[in-house]
């Protein structure tokens, strides 16, 4: 397990490093000098020598790789041209209400996704199995926006029960009810990732029904109820867990939209302003930090994986 | 092959059918465009703006006063040109990076990693990132997504390459004398056709959602397209006063993208056995 462990992050570094190289390489593929494409309109030829001079531009590029990947290294990813505050402090702002919804959102996606997803297994072939997967592919097929804007119409505009935008933190007036905020965005970021759960438990559940540990589980006179959680749903949830990497991916994608839907001011609507307004250190910046996010968390997931089966790390 | 073979995998899946129907009505729709819509998609009619469902305007007319039902029989046009695009593209580069990295295993070590890069990054993320650098086009929506699903098309080919490798009709070619291209694209590629028609349909079916949320964030196709995502996207300030201009390119795009899950589906379950674990979908 330590030898796989170790192996893993090791396989990890140089795709990170590849990963934070496309970011870099990124600022150079926008047509312009990047000095003036990070100062923006309003820099003057004064400011841009300089910051050439900072960035060591005028250095071979892997010189300038390395330089700033050693500023990220101590935490310093440039300056917004919009804020004029520095990047971190800028994606930090975002982290409060981004962190919330994703932890709402997880929830939504296990409270519905896992006993859907092992209802429909154990009535496999029944209305009921056929209803739920059929619900659930149903579900992953509606744009995110699309049912986010219809939850607007009818929660916030039509009955007038939920708030439609915005979200203030929590240590503001209000405390935890501000969470009421983040309701209607985070059943619309749950929905299409429930229906990969509830999909993904129910066709890992009906794969471990055939292994032989259960027939003989089965054999030996154990209660149908027994058998389903103990022996078939604890070995689906192996499966479902490794999902998770996965579900993160798309929970950042979506927030993405999400966000701008509910005007939340989280880091995936930072990502769409900031391309919009062209302010290209905090783009940059935010993908860095989601992407390390992205490859952290699938590493965990990879280990958990293997901690909860053994025969992975054996492969 | 009896053409009515082509249906097998949706006997007994009424629900699969019901999607292949639908889609062949949006193909209708997409191809006779002209002919269907009542009204020039972009003609504007300041007088009609934002009127009500009925009348002459039976899906009601927008902020413009361009009618809905018009526009909604030329977004079919498009959703079809960027999911064909979008599989061309993926497809095309996706089986060729998976094959030859499978094949060339040297080759492989690069190649693969690279496409590791790239799913480092969340699929819009991607997708929104390369929409920075380029204009706002129907080309470059189409290359944007196409990049996107090439990553996870060569992944899966890579894996039904290697599995077709080691199996003896391969080996009998190699040793018959048969040359790197022959056997790569005689026999091996023509064992990938079917998982390769299933991932195709999924792949349609995702690049309609990404293409619309690309539309709705305002980096997609340019906004005096009629695609189904950009009414959605200029209807979003009138949802209150219009709902209707909510409703019908949402209905469209949802029906059709659950469509082509259900058929993705009923193909997947009728391919290779081999090859099922490989196939991702909803």
């Amino acid at each position: 397990m330590l030898a796989y462990a170790i192996k893993r992050i090791f396989v990890l570094i140089p795709t990170l490093l590849a990963a934070s190289l496309l970011v870099f390489v990124f600022i150079h593929l926008i047509p312009g000098d990047p000095a003036a494409v990070l100062l923006g309109d309003t820099a003057t030829p004064e400011e841009v020598a300089q910051l050439t001079r900072e960035m060591g531009l005028d250095r071979p590029l892997y010189t300038q790789f390395f330089l700033w990947l050693g500023n990220f290294l101590q935490g310093d990813l440039g300056t917004s041209i919009f804020f004029q505050e520095p990047v971190l402090s800028v994606i930090a702002d975002g982290a409060e209400t981004s962190i919330l919804l994703a932890v709402m959102t997880m929830f939504w996606i296990v409270i519905f996704g896992v006993p859907i997803g092992v209802v429909s297994a154990t009535r496999h072939g029944t209305w009921i199995d056929q209803l739920s997967s059929g619900g659930a592919m149903f579900a992953a097929s509606i744009p995110t926006f699309w049912l986010g804007l219809y939850l607007i119409l009818i929660f916030s505009v039509t009955l007038g029960w939920l708030p439609s935008s915005g979200f203030p933190s929590l240590s503001d007036e209000g405390g935890l009810t501000n969470l009421r905020y983040l309701l209607l965005p985070s059943l619309t970021l749950a929905a299409p990732n429930a229906a990969l759960i509830i999909r993904l438990v129910r066709a890992s559940m009906l794969d471990v029904q055939r292994e032989d540990h259960v027939r003989t589980a089965r054999a030996k006179g154990l209660h149908p109820l027994r058998v389903a959680y103990a022996h078939v749903f604890r070995n689906a949830l192996i499966a479902v867990a490794a999902a998770f990497g996965f579900t993160f991916a798309a929970l950042v994608s979506e927030a993405v939209v999400t966000e701008t839907v509910f005007s939340l001011p989280g880091v995936g609507r930072l990502v769409v302003q900031s391309i919009l307004r062209r302010d290209y250190p905090v783009i940059q910046g935010v993908i860095l930090v989601i992407v390390i996010l992205y490859m952290v968390t699938n590493l965990l997931v990879d280990l958990a994986y293997a901690w909860l089966d053994p025969r992975v790390s054996l492969k | 092959m009896n053409a009515l073979a082509l249906f097998n995998p949706f006997s007994g899946r009424r629900l699969a059918f019901l999607g292949l129907v639908w889609l062949g009505f949006i193909l209708i729709c997409a191809l006779a465009a002209p002919l269907l819509a009542p009204f020039d998609p972009l003609a504007i009619a300041p007088v009609d703006r934002l009127s009500e469902p009925g009348g002459s305007y039976w899906f009601g007319t927008d902020n413009f006063g361009r009618d809905t039902l018009s526009r909604c029989i030329y977004g079919a046009r498009m959703a079809l040109i960027i999911g064909l695009g979008t599989v061309a593209v993926s497809l095309t580069a996706g089986s060729l990076i998976g094959m030859l990295s499978a094949y060339f295993t040297r080759l492989g070590h690069v190649l693969m990693r690279v496409i590791d890069v790239l799913m480092a990054f969340p699929a819009l993320l991607l997708a929104l990132v390369l929409m920075t650098l380029l204009e706002r086009s129907i080309a470059n929506t189409i290359i944007v997504i196409g990049i996107v699903y090439t990553t996870t098309t060569a992944r899966i080919l890579f894996g039904m390459t290697l599995k077709l490798k080691s199996e003896v009709f391969v080996e009998a070619a190699v040793c018959s004398g048969a040359g790197h291209c022959s056997v790569l694209f005689r026999h091996i590629l023509p064992n990938l056709i079917s998982p390769l028609l299933v991932q195709a349909s999924f792949i349609f079916a995702f690049a309609q959602l990404q293409a619309a949320a690309l539309d709705f964030l305002g980096l997609g196709l340019p906004p005096e397209i009629p695609s189904w995502g950009n009414m959605l996207s200029e209807s979003r300030i009138y949802v209150t006063r219009a709902p209707w201009l909510l409703i019908f390119p949402g209905i469209l795009i949802i029906f059709s993208v659950f469509s082509m899950n259900l058929v993705g589906d009923a193909l997947r379950d009728s391919i290779d056995p081999r090859f099922k674990d490989d196939i991702a979908g909803v």
